[in-house]
């Protein structure tokens, strides 16, 4: 014991004498001597390992343990959407959430499919009949505050789809009735157009009315019958002719070509002067002519 | 969303052994695989803790509760503990400062041990997980295939299998198999799921709890003895919480010094410009004028004004 101490105390001194030594001599500086930290060496005790498994395992049957080592079931959206499964090969990213869930999910159900079997081969169910009452680990009140909570978050996403579908409805109908006036309006215009091309006598053709009537009668079943069947009377086209639609009088007292050739009001003993005079004999002051007239008035 | 899935359940909580028609409740068999867990806690869990451990003995009818041990006896003394409720197996939530939970799973008497750092725990209670199952119900056992490449997740596995599976006619027991335990291994960390069985053909429900164990160190013994793995990946909360100040720290102290650099920058005495020799090339001074200094005041403008008559005059004149 004395002795251990002693020899370590010895070594320790030599260590220091040695240390002088290189003082002494300038071989040591300042930041020579780095403080290193010494690795850390983790326990990793394979064989210790193996062998506390070996000691420990109990070599239970099957039906005892219910325990399966599987990889996921193959993911059928992924191969729908023809997507490299990474996971399936590769390291699973934890921090995926969607797709790490989907793994356990795909792992457990790969136990179950895989389980299925072996444990109708046990005859041990996994359904429980109808009228096998027994206690569930969450309450009945817990499972109807959950129901209450799906469903109320239905309802929220319902209505949000509804208020969206609205809010779309009404953006439709607002274009639809934009579209609707227009189209009144260039039917309106274009009525306007055509009545006023047969005022001035372009067209004679009436059919913008009966275009009317007939879209009319498409829209209405024919339910008005045309009360005007022909427009206006004979009648009233002749007073309309003559004394005009209130101003549109325009070129109406000129001639066109036949009524220039139009002879039939010619009497020729009245234009030649040979029908005689009227019962009076005429003014007692006649008036003279155009020729005699000026000629007075250029003398005045 | 799956409201399909809600079915709810026709049980009856209260009576827990209400006996249906002509059918024995108690399974048939003998229970040989004696196995008892012994689940507690130490002093100062939150309460997510504490439901996490009445979730896990809901969940496992071959478990035994026990009352809150103080952290400052030794964990050795928990053998005993197991030993006088007569339990083989420990599972024993640990919580420091409060914030990081501890778990011990381990084989009591002679068995090895494992120490897993907890972490992401959701519980039973919460309204997302919607499953539910029959209370003690066996469960079953699915495990990544990475438990088996490695010696100390290979003993893990079979700690796993020991301690969460239900015994066969354990007295508390349900004779179905209705819902099923997954173990996973990502990042380095293992990952616990629990599933209802809804179909057979494999559609399922998350009943819950589900929590994340990072693992420490395996033992040989039951809460002590030679390490026998310690993990390289693993970093204690504490660690973690210090990395993460000072990379703050570290932010903090980064902005000022470059501030501090840019102060000086600003008040360092500037050097004179030297008189540029160049600059005097363009000059050209301009031609000097001969001074001419007045020395009489200027006399004064005399302003010749016209004397126009006015107006009515003018018209006068002009009418003459």
């Amino acid at each position: 014991h004395f002795y251990l101490y002693e020899k370590v105390n010895i070594i320790h001194l030599h260590f220091i004498a040695q240390l002088q030594e290189a003082f002494a001599a300038g071989l040591l500086k300042p930041g020579m001597n780095v403080l290193v930290d010494k690795p850390k060496k983790l326990v990793n005790n394979v064989e210790g390992l193996k062998q506390c498994l070996a000691d420990f395992r109990k070599d239970l049957p099957w039906v005892e343990r219910l325990d399966l080592t599987n990889l996921p079931a193959a993911n059928i959206i992924s191969q729908a959407e023809e997507k490299a499964s990474a996971p399936a090969a590769g390291e699973l990213d934890a921090d995926d959430d969607f797709q790490r869930e989907m793994f356990f999910y795909r792992q457990a159900q790969a136990t179950i499919l895989e389980a299925m079997p072996l444990l109708n081969r046990h005859s041990i169910a996994t359904k429980r009949p109808e009228d096998y009452f027994a206690e569930m680990a969450k309450s009945d009140q817990h499972m109807q505050k959950i129901r209450k909570k799906l469903i109320s978050k239905q309802m929220i996403m319902e209505r949000s789809e509804k208020a969206k579908k609205l809010r779309e409805q009404r953006k439709f109908g607002k274009k639809v009735q934009i579209e609707v006036i227009q189209k009144r309006q260039q039917e309106k215009k274009a009525m306007m157009s055509a009545v006023k091309k047969y005022q001035k006598g372009m067209t004679d053709k009436l059919e913008f009315l009966e275009g009317d009537q007939k879209m009319n009668k498409e829209s209405s079943q024919g339910s008005k019958k045309a009360v005007n069947k022909k427009g206006p009377s004979a009648k009233r086209k002749y007073k309309d002719q003559k004394f005009g639609f209130g101003g549109k009088k325009s070129g109406k007292k000129w001639n066109t070509k036949e009524s220039y050739n139009d002879v039939s009001g010619f009497r020729a003993k009245i234009a030649h002067g040979k029908g005689g005079k009227k019962g009076k004999g005429g003014k007692q002051n006649k008036r003279p002519g155009k020729s005699v007239r000026k000629k007075m008035k250029n003398r005045s | 969303l799956c409201l399909c899935f809600i079915v709810v359940e026709k049980g009856s909580p209260s009576s827990k052994n209400q006996k249906c028609k002509g059918k024995e409740r108690g399974p048939p068999g003998k229970w040989t695989n004696k196995e008892r867990v012994l689940i507690f806690s130490s002093r100062g869990i939150n309460f997510r803790t504490r439901h996490l451990m009445q979730d896990l003995r809901t969940m496992m009818p071959h478990a035994k509760a026990d009352t809150k041990m103080d952290r400052k006896d030794k964990l050795f003394v928990i053998n005993e503990v197991c030993e006088i409720k007569n339990c083989n197996k420990c599972l024993y939530f640990e919580a420091k400062k409060k914030q990081d939970l501890y778990m011990w799973i381990s084989n009591s008497p002679h068995g090895p041990s494992a120490k897993f750092l907890v972490q992401n725990i959701h519980t039973l209670a919460e309204l997302k997980l919607t499953g539910n199952c029959l209370k003690g119900s066996r469960p079953l056992l699915s495990f990544d295939p990475k438990f088996d490449k490695e010696p100390h997740y290979a003993l893990l596995k079979e700690l796993f299998i020991q301690t969460f599976s239900t015994p066969r006619y354990h007295p508390k027991s349900q004779p179905f198999v209705d819902h099923v335990f997954t173990f996973t291994i990502a990042d380095n960390r293992i990952w616990f799921r629990n599933y209802q069985i809804i179909e057979e053909d494999g559609s399922l429900v998350e009943i819950g709890p589900r929590f994340v164990l990072n693992l420490m160190k395996i033992f040989q013994g039951s809460f002590g003895g030679p390490t026998l793995y310690e993990n390289p990946d693993f970093r204690s909360p504490n660690m973690h919480r210090r990395e993460m100040r000072l990379a703050a720290a570290a932010k903090v102290r980064e902005k000022q010094m470059v501030k501090e650099m840019q102060k000086g920058k600003k008040t360092s005495a500037k050097e004179d410009l030297e008189s540029d020799v160049t600059a005097d090339v363009f000059l050209t001074p301009a031609e000097e004028k001969p001074a001419d200094i007045q020395t009489e005041a200027p006399e004064p403008k005399v302003v010749k004004k016209k004397q126009k008559a006015f107006k009515r005059q003018r018209m006068q004149m002009a009418r003459r």
